[in-house]
């Protein structure tokens, strides 16, 4: 996941790696993401990885609800 | 199906996730096996166990921590200092997710992807400062872990 100044930019990089494009969030979301998912401590011994249930809705949460967000299969 | 966890696994983990926060560095599994007084062999068998349980990812060749998420135990694009330390996250949602766990204020030091024009993010009080830029996941997500260091 990389950090890029624009959509432009993004398309760019797209083209000069013949990637297609992705999923692009704005900065606040993922700093959102960042805090839900990262937030639980990992010290914890309880501390586990989220279901893939519990991913998804941290998604939604979101907005990302597209194929590209599914972790199944 | 991975194993389950052990709580020596478990202790293992904490320690390296304490170690990483406190620090910004990855302990070796040798720095662990004297930390807790544990034969060298049992701790690398935990963190195998953790890494098959994709809380890890091991360096290949020397089977010692690659990335501990959001942390990376080697220098990336991504820099972040907080709390007078440095740190490296594996991406940018990793970066900015090292101030999440830390729970502190951050600044984020990368680059565009694209152009290698610098860029820095802050968070301060649990705010991230108003900033250009936007983040591109190339992979879908169901393949994050096909190949965790492209992703």
């Amino acid at each position: 996941m990389l950090l890029f100044r624009s959509e432009e930019h993004i398309d760019r990089w797209c083209q000069d790696w013949n990637q297609p494009h992705g999923a692009t969030l704005t900065l606040q979301q993922g700093w959102s993401l960042a805090q839900l998912w990262y937030g639980p401590d990992r010290r914890d011994p309880a501390w586990r990885r989220f279901t893939l249930d519990e991913a998804h809705a941290i998604f939604a949460s979101l907005g990302l609800t597209s194929p590209f967000w599914d972790l199944s299969g | 199906m991975p194993a389950d966890l052990t709580p020596h696994d478990k202790e293992v983990r904490r320690l390296i996730f304490d170690t990483l926060m406190r620090t910004g560095k990855a302990p070796s599994s040798a720095e662990i096996a004297v930390a807790l007084a544990a034969p060298h062999d049992t701790v690398r068998a935990s963190f195998q166990r953790l890494a098959d349980a994709h809380m890890l990812l091991l360096q290949r060749a020397s089977g010692e921590i690659l990335m501990a998420g959001p942390f990376s135990a080697v220098p990336t694009a991504f820099q972040v200092h907080s709390g007078g330390i440095s740190y490296w996250g594996n991406c940018i949602w990793d970066a900015l997710g090292i101030p999440a766990m830390l729970h502190q204020d951050a600044q984020i030091i990368t680059a565009c992807g694209d152009c290698g024009e610098a860029m820095q993010l802050t968070i301060h009080g649990g705010t991230l400062a108003p900033a250009d830029g936007v983040i591109h996941f190339a992979i879908p997500a169901r393949r994050w872990w096909d190949n965790l260091v492209y992703t």
